[in-house]
């Protein structure tokens, strides 16, 4: 709102249509200058036409009865009977309030995680034990989830697992890490946490890179030590990056990942495992139910949107830059 | 300034990027309705040829001397993911070509179907009309499924009769039998011939160390599973039962009640709330409670995973399709050398008092019908193509391979194979079945002695022909209690509504009457019947008593 103000303000003033000529004239300058950077936008933006908004025309089949063999078109129209439907569902409560659950937990626990982890990292100052260090944290991210998953049964399973083997064979009792509600709930977040907060400080401490050195010298002049410098000058720097990251991550409350509760998940532990994208997955792909599934799919799509917008509001009252 | 033209930019060419996502919306709207539309004519004029042909002629067109113009005909075949085999193409589709094809102006077009991802693949190809002619499935439920989203075409036996006689006297009466839904003929079947390599190989040496016998019913096992454990040998393993339900029928009266075999023996969704399902339970919980089965059976749902716990020596029991290639007994000698195999008897599952049941199959193997865009002229190549490979040679040449190559045959008359034959003709790692299971589930012989001879030389490891011949025997001893399921002739809506839902729910429901300890169980088993019922499970009984009341089932 600020940026357009600035702009429609200095067109006001002046002659129109000589403003915004000359204003034309040097955005297309610099175009020409930086034609390659736009060739380059187009494979991106190509990317995104054909998968996120050429992928939306299949959402109206949330308001329909949508059958294989008819097609999208031919399949007929059914209003919001299929809302009906996935709101009346057994499982959607319980999904509704599994993924609420999940997501916010997350966000209080493993949101802070690459802040502080970057901070620490930054403080770091033998180069080789630092590069070393962050290669080792976030080489987590690039496991996939079936593996994680695999890999925390062989490690924390009540019967098998090597942590109870050690546990059991040094007197102790058997923990059922990933096999009692409450206890899974505990592993999946910090599992979470384990995998995601390495890749999470790259953009923290490249925004820390960003920092203008001379703030740091005025602070240490002022007599702060590094534990001041980190709170008063790092922190407040790259507040912006943290809020962006923050509204987008607000965006993936109502939904979150489903392979991370799929690979992590059991029979016998099912009390937080019913998430709305575990939902999805079970009627579109298992179940073959595709208009509930994409009906499933919307609502949370829209959910997520409300929240990113609410949450840029509320950044922008509290006089931040916001996300859009 | 600079930064502002930037922001704006992006602004335009994302407005941009938004205009022409929903453009590119609109024009595919457009293709699809048009390709709709042009499906439903171009159908609608092959049905009206189909009629033009029937009245001019007064029977068939006679095609015997092969098509004017070239016809295609799609199959699908299951890719199994063999290393080093193109399923599409290779020396055996090639073969068909050239012997079939070439000969009748047919071009043979295999397509291959993912074998675990098969109902996705179908559901695919159905919504982008690039489906094989044949739309095929080996359990009757999805095989509804897929008549009910309208994917398959009525079936004219008699057309059938015209075009391939041999296939139609194979599967008519099967057809007529189990093919029929809403009145109409829609599925047609390959043979089953009687099998009995599903067995339980169970830790012989294990037995003879705690000094028990094979057991005789389920107390004497569960004793043996208790004597296993004090010996601090193992456990009689376990896995998640999910998908088919078959687990309970060593615990139903015999003889069986016919009414309720029909409401509730199905193999596509549990019958939670029958009393043998609460027996076979408590027996379950019973085992669970006293250390006898893998305290983590419900962990346990893949293959590989009760394969391993069984080779590592872990576990005494496995179940699987024994066949002579198995790798299993080899494994588990290699980590055990002293470990022997024996077959389990199915008695030893079964209570004192009832009788070792199990489930037949129904009679037939592959079920088929025929994609609902299949053109009459596709249709008469497709039927010529079945009857082809029944005439002469052909279906046991795409069983064995080519005599002296792949196979010698003995003074009996049985294909013996060339050991390690790896020539251009050599047939798939399960030797070609995905491309002949559309006549058969296993190569047949004239005599029984002979089809013996042959399960012998298929099924069992080099060194353990007893297991099969204990598995023979077996199966000749219960054959009497084996009963196939009620199959239904309508489709049963509630069932295709709730069976996804409810077979998950069954998983959590039925580990949580497991776990739970022994003196809980009648409270755990009765909230359990109680949700499940709720769920959609009533619902379908419901539905079903009204179909069984109509006479709607076989």
């Amino acid at each position: 709102m600020k940026d357009a103000g600035g702009v429609f303000g200095g067109i006001s003033q002046a002659s129109p249509f000589v403003k915004r000529k000359k204003y034309l004239g040097s955005n297309l300058k610099w175009l020409k200058r930086d034609w390659q950077l736009y060739v380059l936008l187009l494979i991106p933006l190509f990317f995104v036409i054909l998968f996120k908004y050429g992928a939306m025309y299949g959402l109206v089949i949330s308001f329909k009865d949508y059958k294989i063999v008819k097609g999208i078109m031919g399949s007929e129209w059914v209003g919001l009977e299929i809302f009906r439907k996935v709101f009346s569902n057994r499982n959607f409560p319980q999904a509704l309030r599994n993924t609420l659950l999940l997501n916010i937990l997350d966000l209080v626990v493993s949101f802070p995680m690459p802040i502080i982890l970057a901070l620490l990292l930054n403080e770091i100052k033998n180069k080789y034990f630092k590069k070393v260090t962050q290669t080792l944290l976030y080489l987590p991210h690039f496991l996939s989830w079936i593996i994680i998953g695999a890999i925390a049964y062989q490690l924390f399973s009540l019967n098998n697992g090597i942590v109870n083997e050690f546990i059991a064979n040094m007197g102790g009792e058997r923990i059922p890490f990933l096999q009692e509600d409450t206890r899974w709930l505990i592993s999946y977040i910090v599992i979470g946490v384990w995998q995601t907060m390495g890749w999470g400080t790259i953009l923290y401490l490249a925004a820390i890179t960003a920092v203008n050195p001379e703030l740091y010298e005025a602070a240490t002049v002022d007599g702060a030590g590094r534990w001041k410098q980190c709170i008063h000058v790092t922190l407040p720097c790259i507040k912006p990056t943290i809020i962006t990251l923050l509204i987008m991550n607000l965006g993936k409350v109502m939904g979150g990942s489903f392979e991370r509760v799929h690979s992590l998940m059991n029979v016998a532990t099912t009390e937080y495992t019913t998430t709305i994208p575990v939902l999805v997955y079970k009627w579109g792909i298992q179940d073959i139910k595709y208009s509930e599934s994409a009906a499933l799919g919307l609502f949370q799509s829209v959910i997520g949107l409300i929240l990113v917008l609410v949450a840029d509001r509320v950044a922008k009252r509290l006089g931040e830059n916001g996300l859009l | 300034m600079r930064n502002k033209g930037f922001k704006k930019a992006v602004a335009l060419t994302l407005l941009g990027a938004m205009g022409v996502g929903t453009f590119s919306g609109c024009s595919a709207k457009t293709t699809n309705t048009n390709s709709s539309n042009e499906t439903k004519e171009t159908t609608g004029t092959k049905v009206e040829a189909t009629s033009t042909t029937e009245t001019s002629t007064e029977g068939y067109k006679d095609y015997s001397q092969g098509f004017e113009n070239n016809v295609t005909i799609q199959i699908p075949v299951y890719d199994r993911a063999f290393e080093g085999w193109n399923v599409t193409n290779n020396y055996w589709t090639n073969w068909v070509q050239s012997e079939f094809g070439d000969k009748y102006n047919v071009t043979v077009e295999y397509v291959a179907i993912g074998r675990s991802t098969e109902v996705n693949d179908y559901n695919q190809m159905l919504a982008a009309g690039t489906a094989p002619d044949i739309i095929f499935h080996y359990d009757m439920p999805q095989a509804v499924a897929y008549y009910s989203q309208g994917a398959m075409q009525p079936i004219d036996l008699e057309e059938m009769k015209f075009y391939a006689p041999n296939y139609y006297e194979m599967t008519a009466e099967m057809s007529n039998t189990y093919g029929q839904m809403d009145g109409k003929t829609y599925f047609f079947f390959a043979e089953r011939p009687t099998a009995y390599n599903w067995v339980t190989l169970v830790r012989k040496d294990w037995m003879d160390a705690v000094g028990k016998e094979m057991p005789t019913n389920l107390e004497e096992f569960n004793e043996m599973l208790k004597a296993w454990k004090e010996a601090g040998l193992g456990n009689g393993g376990g896995s998640l039962v999910q998908n088919n339900f078959t687990y309970d029928y060593a615990f139903r009266d015999w003889p069986i009640n016919e009414e309720d075999r029909t409401l509730y023996s199905d193999l596509s969704v549990a019958a939670l709330s029958w009393e043998p399902t609460k027996e076979f339970l408590k027996n379950m919980n019973y085992q669970y409670n006293n250390g006898l089965i893998d305290p983590e059976f419900y962990l346990k749902t893949e293959d590989a995973q009760i394969k391993a716990d069984f080779v590592a020596g872990k576990t005494g029991m496995y179940s699987l399709y024994l066949t002579s290639n198995t790798d299993v007994i080899d494994s588990l000698k290699a980590n055990n050398p002293e470990a022997e195999v024996a077959i389990l008897t199915p008695e030893a599952g079964v209570p004192e008092g009832k009788k070792p049941q199990a489930r037949a199959y129904w009679p037939f193997g592959m079920i088929m019908g025929i994609n609902s865009t299949t053109s009459a002229e596709e249709r008469a190549a497709l039927w010529m193509f079945l009857d082809w490979m029944m005439q002469d040679n052909h279906l046991f040449t795409l069983q064995n391979g080519i005599e002296g190559q792949n196979y010698t045959l003995d003074s009996d008359g049985l294909a013996v194979k060339a050991e390690g034959f790896s020539g251009e003709s050599a047939l798939s790692q399960n030797n070609n079945k995905d491309y002949w299971c559309l006549w058969s589930e296993s190569v047949q012989y004239d005599n029984e002695d002979l089809n013996y001879k042959a399960n012998l030389a298929n099924w069992a490891p080099e060194g353990y022909e007893y297991l099969i011949e204990d598995a023979y025997k077996n199966f000749k001893a219960t054959e009497e209690y084996y009963t196939p399921d009620a199959l239904f002739t309508v489709t049963l809506e509630k069932l295709a509504e709730y069976k996804t839902d409810l077979n998950e729910l069954w998983k959590e429901l039925y580990v949580q009457c497991v776990l739970c300890p022994e003196s809980e169980f009648e409270a755990t088993y009765e909230k359990a019947c109680a949700e499940y019922l709720d769920a959609g499970y009533a619902e379908i009984l419901e539905e079903k008593k009204e179909q069984i009341a109509a006479g709607n089932y076989k």
